[in-house]
């Protein structure tokens, strides 16, 4: 039993391990460097925008705008290149996503609007935005050059991207284990009113979750256009599905209260090794999804029937 | 004993040539989707041409989606393909992947839909349809249908495709430039979708209602999805007339039955052979036109009967 609880707990790291193994034996030219290098570029688009989305997950919030904020930032980007240069529009881009957070946060903080329907609202607005903005085009850059410099692969593993993600990962680690407002944001997604009786503040600390979510999304986005040269309305229509997946996998509740960044980590590599396993061998694209879907479910399933875990945790804080 | 040992060495460079065979010749073919009426029969008549050719293919789906393709590249050049065949959703985005295949030497070529010409470096040829030039024809037909005046609605495919801006462009290009006394209403999007099709046609239909005098959707199916609108908001009455491209075999049954007017066929079937064909010129070290286009014919009423669908 404590070999199987130990399974559950690590089952991240062994499903991760499992296809790593299975890949490695029967996709010939799979392990290699140069895999690993594009794999891991691969997941960083994800992994930066599930990086956000964990920290709400465990606030118990979501944030369905993240594709949508992506495509926006990334216009930004690209739109303002001729106009403030390459730089100082890269980091319009990110406050872009920032104001776009700000806007959900305030929307389900101070509006107390569910935060699914707020930034289902947000989704479809932010990606009209888009569309407006753009004339419904994608908007090509003004440097080629610097997305090619950009995909560029260093030390044979990183580009730049991927190692923004890996280091990012590490610091959100770092925060969440670590120090007072890590912790606090799972008291609040725990349960918001015994948090605030202890004295920490639930609605600054979700509306900040969503700034960061939204920051997130926009660094991603203004990375994406810029390795693209491109700002495109359609950019980022299917993310939100994997990056939920991928954080879900990681064994963050979609309840609240419980996450971790080592988790999602693993969940986001999980879904990019399974999807370029899966290319090697030419699997359709919608088997592909089906064999995702079962691990998710496969999860969460193994999290609910096998770990004795503390579910009493939002109890606890009740009186009485 | 000798001869044993010449068997050996016989059979050990047959296993040689082989190996050395099959390991030279994969192509990995990033495609628009896996399940689509245009793009299906053309992935399926390149991977029959390629197995005739002796060439393996791993095919990956892009399913509409920029993002996935652009990683989908990285797969191909991390599994070494000898060769890609890339079918580009957007005229920029998978630049820098094309550049680091060109680095990794793997020879790449575009297939059904064009991008911009910063591509051009990257790559050794662009077989498919001359989407401009189909804008073009349609732009005629639409003339001859509405004696050169009227006002008509646009119905575009995915924005950003480099299909859509081209039978956008070539169609408005070529009204300009005959100096056309017809209006273009509004251009919409609905993604080569049949069922987004019909929700902005109810739209349009009821914004404009009689001023429509005439429709041209970027491909047959989304057509359809006017058409469809059409008889549901007007039952009975006349159907302004359509123009689609594509000459798939329901847009020729609505050509026979007087709800279209025209089509332009291109056969997904040539699409897919003369780029696998192509690439295996490459392969054997031919050399091969930086553009190689597919025949596109006009179809109406008149010619209707003679000719073959594409799909």
């Amino acid at each position: 039993m404590t070999v199987l609880v130990r399974l559950v707990r690590y089952r991240v790291a062994v499903i991760l391990g499992l296809t790593l193994l299975i890949a490695s034996l029967t996709v010939s030219g799979f392990p290699s460097v140069t895999t690993l290098g594009l794999g891991l570029d691969r997941s960083a688009t994800i992994g930066i925008i599930a990086i956000g989305m964990t920290v709400l997950l465990i606030a118990r919030q979501i944030d369905l705008s993240v594709g949508s904020t992506f495509a926006l930032a990334g216009i930004t980007a690209i739109m303002l290149q001729p106009v403030i240069g390459i730089w100082p529009a890269a980091l319009a881009g990110v406050l872009a996503g920032a104001a776009a957070g700000a806007f959900n946060g305030l929307l389900s903080v101070v509006f107390r609007v569910n935060a699914l329907v707020a930034t289902l609202a947000t989704m479809l607005i932010f990606r009209s935005v888009a569309h407006w903005l753009t004339d419904s085009q994608p908007v090509p850059g003004t440097d080629i050059m610097l997305s090619l410099a950009l995909s560029t692969v260093h030390l044979e593993i990183f580009t730049l991207r991927s190692a923004l993600f890996v280091g990012s990962i590490l610091l959100l680690h770092f925060w969440l284990t670590r120090t007072v407002a890590g912790r606090n944001l799972f008291a609040v997604g725990s349960n918001a009113d015994a948090a605030e009786a202890s004295g920490i503040a639930p609605g600054r600390t979700v509306f900040l979750a969503f700034v960061f979510a939204g920051t997130l999304a926009g660094v991603a986005g203004v990375l994406q256009s810029l390795t693209t040269n491109t700002g495109s309305p359609v950019f980022g229509a299917e993310l939100i599905v994997t990056v939920i997946a991928a954080v879900v996998v990681g064994g963050t509740r979609i309840e609240g209260g419980r996450g971790s960044a080592l988790g999602t980590l693993g969940g986001v590599l999980t879904i990019a090794a399974l999807t370029t396993a899966m290319e090697f061998q030419s699997v359709p694209a919608y088997i592909q999804q089906v064999v995702v879907g079962l691990i998710l479910i496969l999860l969460v399933v193994l999290d609910r029937t096998v770990r004795p875990g503390p579910r009493t945790h939002a109890a606890a804080g009740v009186p009485g | 004993m000798t001869k044993a040992k010449t068997g050996t060495i016989v059979s050990a460079l047959a296993l040689l040539a082989s190996v050395g065979w099959a390991e030279a010749r994969t192509v990995c073919y990033v495609t628009a989707a896996d399940a689509h009426a245009y793009a299906t029969p053309a992935n399926e008549a390149l991977e029959a041409r390629a197995e005739e050719l002796g060439i393996e293919v791993i095919t990956l789906s892009q399913n509409f989606d920029v993002q996935t393709g652009t990683q989908q590249l990285n797969t191909c050049i991390a599994r070494n393909a000898d060769g890609i065949i890339l079918w580009p959703l957007d005229p920029q985005a998978y630049i820098p992947g094309l550049a680091r295949a060109q680095q990794a030497e793997i020879p790449a070529i575009l297939i059904n839909s064009p991008m911009d010409e910063q591509a051009n470096q990257f790559i050794l040829s662009f077989t498919g349809p001359d989407v401009y030039e189909q804008g073009g024809m349609a732009a005629d037909s639409l003339t001859d249908v509405l004696g050169g005046e009227g006002s008509v609605v646009v119905i575009a495919g995915q924005a950003g495709n480099g299909t859509t801006i081209g039978r956008v462009g070539g169609f408005v290009d070529r009204l300009a430039e005959i100096d056309s006394k017809i209006e273009v209403l509004d251009t919409v999007n609905a993604d080569f979708d049949q069922q987004k099709a019909l929700v902005v046609s109810r739209d349009l239909i009821t914004r404009f209602g009689d001023g429509i005098d005439g429709v041209y959707a970027n491909d047959d199916t989304m057509a359809r999805g006017f058409i469809d609108a059409w008889k549901e908001a007007r039952p009975g009455e006349p159907m302004p007339p359509i123009v689609g491209i594509n000459g798939q075999r329901d847009a020729f049954e609505s050509i026979k039955s007087g709800e279209m007017y025209s089509t332009i066929v291109q056969s997904p079937v040539e699409d897919g052979k003369l780029a696998i064909e192509t690439m295996a010129r490459i392969l054997d070290g031919q050399e091969v036109g930086a553009r190689l286009p597919i025949p596109l014919t006009v179809v109406t009423k008149a010619n209707v009967d003679s000719v073959e669908p594409a799909f």
